[in-house]
């Protein structure tokens, strides 16, 4: 048998509800449901985020990869979204404007108003309240909703590079990614030089008169 | 950076590095073209829908449906199905859909969407149908649609029903629509496919 493999609708639902639960889960015991962890990703400060989010790619990516040439998964019958230009620009530019603004993302503002966090239940409502709005105001939307439409793209597709050589790439800039992480949070972590320490015990004198 | 950090970066530098060299992950080539197969499901008449099917399909919000309009981007802005993506004829090789989506593709007249369904059906798709009369049949099924006078109710009351949920304006007989709606029908049936 080869992946990936075909549900009915119920089995999906249930796997979904077993994922869904499982992932959340491990959002929260990752610190994930605090905002102040996300934020500091902004301020660079704390980059959980973007290691976790680059560990997920690389990881997915090289085992899809993998698999698919060891014959495991059937890469062709795995489903690609389509690509909306404009419509997902401007999707992942509110996207980011709430992210940074609540520090939480759709999944981590589940996550936090689940463990009671006020911040993540304002956050969990506003995000449906958005959804409720876009679903009621849809028929104006629709036209910029489909529009731009470039069908599925796939980064060796739009590169023009062999599949290999584009998960090389992406190995590359993900290694280097998480070591510039490392180097950033260190930085932050340094305690203050001892020179600066002393300048701040002792007041300069006023020289006399 | 702990040891188990030391040993997943390893792992992920060799597979990385090994890949370009590992040739295509794609274990599947896109499949032939089963003449047989095709020419039977021609013969039943399994690959298309007909305006009113489709119709149908959208209102009754099927599951994993998706429309395809092969015609220009231009066209599409100026006139389009519900639901339905604009994607241009040559995307089709690229595009990949997901095995439980039923497609239906539309063109102008139906010729190019009937050459569509050649394509995805040599490329492993399996829910392929186009619209026969393409977006003619449209307009003229859904949003135009002539009762015969001597129709049983039943189905003059669905086809109505049908057409308004579009906003489409149906009639009985021979009469001519409305003029609002007949002269935007008549202006996008010029077009070809």
């Amino acid at each position: 048998m080869s992946a990936p493999l075909f549900l009915s609708d119920h089995a999906a639902l249930i796997a979904a509800v077993v994922i869904g639960i499982a992932f959340g889960w491990t959002l929260e015991r990752a610190g994930l449901g605090s905002a102040k962890k996300l934020a500091g990703q902004f301020y660079l400060t704390d980059l959980t985020v973007f290691k976790v989010m680059f560990s997920a790619i690389l990881t997915a990516m090289l085992g899809a990869f993998w698999l698919g040439r060891l014959g495991v998964l059937d890469l062709s019958r795995v489903y690609v979204p389509g690509t909306w230009l404009a419509p997902q620009l401007l999707g992942g530019a509110i996207f980011g404007a709430g992210f940074a603004i609540a520090g939480l993302c759709p999944g981590t503002s589940c996550v936090a108003a689940a463990t009671g966090r006020g911040d993540g239940l304002a956050a969990f409502t506003g995000m449906f309240t958005g959804i409720l709005v876009t679903g009621l105001a849809f028929a104006p939307l629709q036209r910029f909703y489909d529009s731009t439409s470039r069908g599925t793209l796939t980064l060796p597709e739009v590169l023009h590079l062999p599949y290999g050589t584009v998960v090389a790439l992406l190995t590359g800039i993900a290694l280097a990614g998480f070591a510039g992480a490392e180097w950033i949070e260190r930085r932050q972590r340094a305690p203050e030089p001892e020179h600066a320490r002393v300048a701040t015990l002792v007041p300069e004198q006023e020289p006399q008169a | 950076m702990t040891p188990l950090h030391r040993t997943l970066a390893g792992a992920a530098v060799v597979l990385g590095a090994f890949a370009p060299f590992a040739g295509s992950p794609y274990r599947t080539p896109p499949a032939g073209i089963d003449i047989r197969s095709l020419a039977t499901e021609v013969a039943n008449e399994e690959d298309h829908v007909t305006a009113i099917e489709l119709a149908t399909w959208i209102q009754e919000r099927k599951a994993g449906l998706r429309i395809l309009d092969l015609r220009t981007a231009e066209e599409f802005d100026e006139y389009h199905l519900p639901h339905s993506e604009n994607l241009p004829l040559e995307a089709l090789a690229t595009t990949r859909f997901a095995p439980d989506e039923t497609l239906v593709l539309l063109s102008g007249g139906g010729a190019h969407a009937a050459q569509a369904w050649v394509f995805l059906r040599a490329l492993g798709n399996r829910h392929v149908f186009f619209l026969r009369g393409g977006l003619q049949e449209w307009l003229d099924d859904v949003m135009s649609p002539t009762l015969a006078a001597d129709a049983p109710p039943e189905t003059k009351a669905r086809v109505s029903a049908l057409s308004r949920y579009f906003g489409g304006v149906p009639h009985t007989g021979t009469a001519l629509p409305e003029p609002a709606a007949a002269n935007s029908v008549t202006a996008l049936r010029r077009r070809g496919c």
